[in-house]
């Protein structure tokens, strides 16, 4: 269980501190829409931002995580400029986050990769099921098994970086 | 606290078991030569691509003005051009047998294999 800094800081330093976790994540999540797709099927990426996510949900608080997670999903949209894309990255990032939160109870410091495989998972199933709503025909759900696979391929790596960032940074952070 | 290992063992057997799946829905629908566009729900063509003798290209639009170039050739099929956003159906590249199919979320628009009659 990780431990809940979030009453050592003070709110100032806290506001701050997801602020430049949100600038990170977008910044995260431009760089990846710049890079040639992992695999040439349609959906699968690595979902970096996730770490960034992961971080402020294991070293600040679930408040945080969300504010973290929906100002960065509504600033990519805005940048990206498409509505049907802010639908879907509504769809996934909300469902992985209803997922991690709880898991961030179950999981000690050492296994949160755990809890980015489940945040992969759960958000490629809010994608699938959104495809499901826009296209409105079953066979959408072929992808399933594929977003499954490279769900928990991606997770495990993204889960990774998070635990390796929760364990090597210093928080709270200093400004001097 | 659940054990690492427990975890592990859990999404191995996750990942074998989805592996398993995708495997099966490939084979599925392995022999069928016939191809379906679906728009909205609706199937609005169908295509034997064994029949195919010459290549070919014709584009589907609708009222709106979303349009698709779907280009037909002996065996496969694909689609070269689209006025969709993000473009993502024609990156898809030809239909293949092992990945899923081709969509085009923001036009509500599907290529995929007809599953052959039992």
């Amino acid at each position: 269980m990780s431990s809940d800094p979030k009453n050592r800081i003070s709110l100032p330093l806290r506001l701050t501190t997801d602020a430049m976790l949100t600038a990170l994540a977008l910044g995260i999540w431009f760089l990846e829409a710049q890079l040639p797709p992992l695999v040439p099927v349609p959906g699968i990426k690595l979902g970096l931002s996730n770490i960034v996510t992961l971080f402020a949900l294991f070293r600040l608080g679930p408040a945080d995580a969300a504010a973290v997670l929906l100002t960065r999903v509504l600033l990519a949209s805005l940048f990206g400029g498409q509505a049907v894309s802010l639908l879907f990255s509504l769809c996934g990032g909300l469902l992985a986050f209803l997922v991690m939160w709880p898991a961030r109870r179950i999981v000690t410091d050492r296994q949160i990769w755990v809890a980015g495989i489940l945040g992969a998972l759960a958000h490629n199933t809010g994608q699938i099921l959104a495809a499901r709503l826009i296209i409105g025909q079953s066979a959408i759900f072929a992808y399933l098994p594929v977003l499954a696979v490279s769900g928990i391929l991606t997770g495990l790596f993204t889960g990774i970086c998070a635990q390796e960032a929760v364990r090597r940074l210093r928080f709270p952070p200093r400004f001097s | 606290m659940i054990k690492t290992r427990t975890w592990i063992i859990l999404f191995a057997a996750l990942l074998a078991a989805a592996a398993l799946f995708w495997w099966l829905l490939g084979r599925r629908s392995a022999d069928g030569t016939t191809v379906q566009i679906i728009h909205d729900g609706q199937v609005i063509r169908e295509i034997d691509l064994a029949g195919v003798k010459e290549a070919y290209e014709f584009a589907w639009e609708d009222a709106a003005g979303n349009r698709n170039l779907i280009r037909v050739e002996p065996g496969r099929i694909r689609v070269t051009e689209a006025n969709c956003p993000d473009r993502i159906c024609v990156e898809h590249g030809w239909l293949s047998r092992e990945l899923p199919p081709i969509v085009c979320l923001p036009h509500r628009l599907m290529i995929q294999w007809k599953e052959a009659a039992p």
